[in-house]
């Protein structure tokens, strides 16, 4: 899988830089014969977060131009490069994606790297299509702990927005979002504060107010209100952030009753863990209130529930709809929660056998 | 809120969209122009309705940055002030809310309600009626009479919209609540008397609604509710005007004796009143049940009891129609000569109303009966026949293109 390379065999004037750390690369990968590194610890890393998808894309990618006569031929070649060169732009972005929703920081890096150096390549260095490599990084950075990495990689994403005139609210929402999270890492609580609740309003403006994207928002506000002392603010955030999840469920759980075929996979796996750990904290917290509300709880333990049948975990989805079941007993008037309930129930048992 | 201001302030340094404004507000401009209704009300910009929203949001008011969002979705023209209070009140409403203080959140949405008075922003007032609505349910302190309040108001808007079952409902709710209470509001209003006028009020509308459908027995009902919130209320006129309607109502079925029964319950409450507009209307509805009875001299006593009261009154509308009944009768009862007289009286007033479909009318009817009451006397000669007879006739005939039948009559004098 590698071989050596020695530095000083390099033809003059090439240098091979490790595909991390851009120190003088030692080895090679010999499957794409295109990427170097340092110490097989790097090409360890790099293999599992994103090299492993793409190592034979690069392949095609740097296959050199046959040598066409016509100038047809060649703008052909030149097409085709460009179209595997955002294919592979977007495996990176969502690869990225995907660590950071699973919390895998140390694996954003090389992902998330690799996808800007490949936009830059495609969409030129002062791109809008940027923002989100950056903003990935930014991310990863501050669940690494590394502040004013992240920071540093905030600015090239805010100087960037700032030269795009008529910037999108997603990419706007996405960059408030980020900067909230640096903010709070940063103990700044007013001013991440207003970041959230901007990325709150691009995401209102964009999605809805009642959608998961911008209940998001809400979350993350919750959890600064909760370190300022605030618990009350932080209660009506939460009880926002789980409305519109349970709407939201409640309408796909709908969708799939009527058509009843198998579901479709309404979230990938990522998704899911990180609408789990969302709704569990709200629980969690309404669990812990000095006034406790059933009501509330119960709808969040039926979200849990559907979630994971939704996600075709029907022993999760059983166990979160029990709880549900044993919430709402103390209550009088739910009839249409207790119904749907119920039907979870039988749906997910049905399952199980 | 000062420190919202100031916080915002700093929050513009990480707000590098800033300069989106430019294209913003001249698209605004062009939705103006788009726009001629109100081509003075200018779009609040972009940057405004941000940081009104934000600033919500960042102080901890997220149902309040909610409904500021959805609100300003919706509503263009806005200056900066008005925006403030309304920024101002839906956070210590969500406050108060939060804080289980339902009264306070109760005032703080019938403040925003009053608060949007121009025409076009009614849905606002809607709005947070509806809104002061769901406050004033949960809030138990003050054994119903906010909640009682808002379903008056909330039932005020939807007869407003003309939507006559939902403020049904809500008028329901409040007299329900008000019952046995002796809430007043500000002018000293008993609360539970206003709800039954205003029950009366949508019950007579939606009995009109059934009249105008011609399900009269629907309609009956109706107005009978009606009739029986009227008395409730204490209102006597109301009570009159009520049984009134509800008389004409049998009358359209042909039910001759209940209408009856109702016309003269609202003759006695005119009487003592001494409201001569709804006395004459009485009489009036009386005599043309009387008369589809075929008691036409009964009848005629009522008109001529219908046309002294419009004559003291000095209500010539009134008389004009009198008069004209009267001949009706009369010419039915082929009293052609008295009939001629009345529509003859009805005409000149009509000439000095200026009406001129009712003016034309009665010329008609003047004409007829006068021609109808020369042929009585002329059938009279040619049947008997005698020389003196023919002579008359003949006489007449050679006169006639003078006065109209003066010397047939004088002849037959004669």
């Amino acid at each position: 899988m590698s071989a050596n390379i020695t530095p000083l065999a390099n033809p003059k004037g090439v240098k091979k830089l490790c595909e991390l750390c851009q120190k003088p690369a030692k080895l090679q990968c010999t499957r794409c014969l295109v990427t170097f590194y340092c110490n097989s610890d790097h090409q360890q890393t790099d293999w599992t977060s994103i090299h492993g998808k793409v190592c034979s894309l690069l392949v095609s990618i740097h296959t050199p131009a046959p040598f066409g006569t016509l100038q047809s031929d060649r703008e052909h070649h030149h097409k085709e490069t460009l179209k595997k060169q955002k294919h592979l732009v977007e495996i990176a972005h969502l690869e990225s994606q995907r660590w950071v929703s699973k919390k895998r920081f140390q694996d954003v890096l090389p992902a998330a790297l690799l996808f800007l150096r490949w936009a830059t390549r495609v969409h030129g260095s002062s791109a809008v299509e940027l923002v989100p490599a950056y903003l990935l990084l930014a991310q990863a950075n501050i669940g690494l702990g590394s502040l004013s990495q992240a920071h540093e990689y905030l600015s090239k994403a805010e100087w960037t927005v700032m030269k795009t005139p008529g910037c999108s609210h997603t990419v706007l929402h996405q960059l408030h979002r980020t900067l909230g999270r640096l903010h709070a890492a940063m103990g700044k609580y007013t001013s991440a504060l207003t970041h959230f609740a901007n990325d709150v309003y691009y995401a209102s403006e964009m999605f809805g107010l009642g959608s998961t994207v911008t209940s998001g928002g809400y979350f993350l506000m919750a959890d600064v209100f909760l370190k300022q002392n605030k618990p009350d603010i932080a209660q009506s955030l939460y009880t926002e952030v789980a409305n519109s999840w349970h709407t939201h469920l409640c309408k796909l759980m709908d969708g799939i009753s009527q058509s009843s075929t198998h579901p479709e996979k309404c979230f990938d796996e990522a998704q899911c863990v990180e609408a789990d750990q969302m709704l569990g904290c709200i629980l969690e917290f309404e669990e812990q209130c000095v006034k406790p509300r059933p009501e509330q709880s119960a709808m969040l333990a039926h979200s849990l529930a559907m979630l994971w049948l939704l996600c075709n975990n029907y022993t999760k989805a059983l166990e979160y709809g029990k709880k549900a079941e044993v919430l709402i007993q103390g209550l009088r008037e739910q009839n249409r929660l207790r119904e749907s309930i119920h039907n979870l129930l039988q749906y997910a048992g049905k399952q199980l056998e | 809120m000062s420190s919202a201001v100031s916080g915002s302030r700093t929050s513009d340094i990480y707000s590098p969209h800033k300069h989106r404004l430019t294209p913003m507000s001249k698209s605004s401009a062009e939705r103006v122009k788009e726009d001629p209704v109100h081509p003075a009300a200018e779009r609040v910009p972009e940057a405004l309705r941000q940081k009104v929203c934000v600033d919500l949001l960042r102080e901890g008011f997220p149902r309040a940055f909610a409904q500021m969002f959805a609100l300003l979705r919706r509503w263009d023209a806005a200056d900066p002030l008005r925006l403030h209070t309304l920024q101002q009140r839906l956070a210590s409403a969500e406050t108060a809310e939060t804080h289980g203080q339902y009264g306070e959140a109760y005032d703080n949405h019938m403040f925003l309600a009053r608060f949007f008075t121009e025409p076009e922003d009614k849905w606002l007032k809607h709005h947070f009626i509806e809104l002061a609505l769901h406050s004033a349910r949960k809030f138990k302190m003050d054994s119903g009479k906010r909640e009682a309040e808002a379903n008056l108001h909330i039932g005020q808007v939807y007869l407003e919209k003309g939507q006559l079952e939902r403020a049904l409902e809500h008028y329901e709710v409040f007299y329900q609540l008000t019952m046995g209470r002796t809430w007043q509001d500000p002018s000293g209003r008993m609360h539970h008397s206003r709800s039954c006028e205003e029950l009366q009020k949508v019950f007579t509308l939606l009995g009109q609604r059934l009249l105008q459908e011609q399900d009269y027995t629907h309609a009956i009902k109706m107005f009978n509710k009606a009739y029986q919130m009227a008395k409730e209320s204490g209102d006597r006129g109301s009570e009159g005007e009520a049984a009134y309607r509800l008389g004409l109502a049998y009358q359209s079925t042909g039910d001759q004796k209940t209408a009856k029964q109702f016309f003269s319950v609202c003759m006695e409450i005119a009487t003592i009143l001494e409201n001569a507009d709804s006395l004459g209307r009485a009489y009036e509805a009386i005599a043309k049940s009387l008369e589809s009875e075929g008691k036409l001299t009964e009848a005629t006593e009522y008109l001529e009891k219908f046309a002294e009261i419009s004559l003291s009154s000095k209500q010539d509308r009134n008389l004009e129609k009198a008069c004209m009944c009267l001949g009706n009768i009369l010419s039915l009862r082929k009293q052609y000569d008295g009939a001629h007289e009345h529509f003859g009286r009805a005409y000149e007033i009509a000439c000095n109303l200026e009406s001129v479909v009712r003016l034309q009318k009665a010329r008609v009817c003047a004409g007829s009966a006068r021609a109808l009451s020369m042929m009585q006397t002329y059938h009279k000669l040619i049947e008997t026949p005698g020389r003196q007879n023919i002579k008359t006739i003949i006489s007449w005939k050679k006169m006639r293109h003078g006065s109209l039948s003066a010397p047939l009559e004088e002849e037959m004098k004669r």
